[in-house]
């Protein structure tokens, strides 16, 4: 069992909320000790995640998006839940990227970016209704590099 | 909420050139008042368009939405024998933007300068 404290954020899941995530990301990851290179892509998946949320979870109405990000050993764990309509990823299509831009649909990336931002990327439904997408990345806590909250 | 600053500059390439500074966060929420600065300048007559991304700290798939949108809009024809742009090119992205812009395979569809003037030029 992970003993390691969890630093929670809970906030409405609208667009112009992303920059606050962000925040909450780089805040608990230099407090953690998180390297710079995987900060930047633990911010873009998490990002990406939250936005999914908020366009096609809850279409843009009311809802609430919480994040749990936790130290695991060298890797980080964060954990999104929402109460949105259930979601599956296998249903996305990967972007074709060796296809003219042109002929590329628009969008479509965001899926394709967190897998390729973590080392897992879990989809899962919650009991009573809601998703928890789990995301984790190794490797990346450098010991004995923490800084204060700030 | 975040918002996107812009600067616009007109040169003089091969053809003239618009060069629109962006500086700010592109995401999910900021990402449209790019799409429609750059139809802004679009509708003016620009025809080629240097995409100036030195003062974007953070740009997410959001921000490729809308660098492929302005694509689109210049109704971009690829180089013979490449995919690679000949109205839209990159200036100057930091290396966490860069990093995301190759993971997106958009390298391949557009050439990325580190100096305006040799950027410029290359229109």
């Amino acid at each position: 069992m992970n003993e390691e404290p969890v630093f929670d954020l809970s906030v409405k899941a609208r667009l112009d909320k992303l920059q606050e995530i962000r925040s909450f990301i780089d805040r608990v990851g230099a407090f953690l000790g998180v390297n710079k290179s995987a900060m930047g892509d633990l911010r873009l998946a998490v990002d990406e995640a939250v936005t999914n949320v908020v366009i096609h979870g809850y279409a843009q109405t009311d809802g609430i998006v919480e994040l749990h990000m936790q130290a695991d050993g060298d890797a980080v764990v964060i954990r999104i839940r929402d109460r949105a309509a259930s979601f599956d990823p296998s249903q996305v299509k990967v972007p074709q990227l060796d296809t003219a831009l042109k002929d590329r649909p628009l969008g479509g990336m965001g899926v394709f970016l967190i897998r390729k931002m973590t080392d897992e990327a879990e989809f899962l439904p919650l009991a009573g209704g809601g998703n928890e997408i789990r995301l984790v990345k190794r490797g990346v806590i450098q010991t004995g590099t923490s800084e204060s909250m700030v | 909420m975040a918002t996107l600053n812009f600067m616009v500059g007109q040169e003089q390439g091969n053809v003239p050139v618009t060069v629109l500074r962006v500086e700010g966060d592109i995401d999910a929420a900021t990402h449209k008042s790019l799409q429609d600065k750059a139809a802004e300048i679009i509708e003016a007559g620009s025809t080629h368009i240097l995409l100036d991304l030195g003062g974007v700290n953070y740009m997410g798939s959001a921000g490729f939405r809308a660098i492929h949108a302005i694509s689109n809009m210049l109704n971009d024809g690829d180089t013979p024998g490449t995919m690679k742009s000949t109205h839209l090119k990159l200036l100057n992205p930091t290396d966490a933007v860069a990093r995301v812009i190759k993971t997106l395979g958009f390298d391949v569809y557009l050439d990325i300068y580190q100096d305006r003037g040799e950027a410029i030029k290359s229109f």
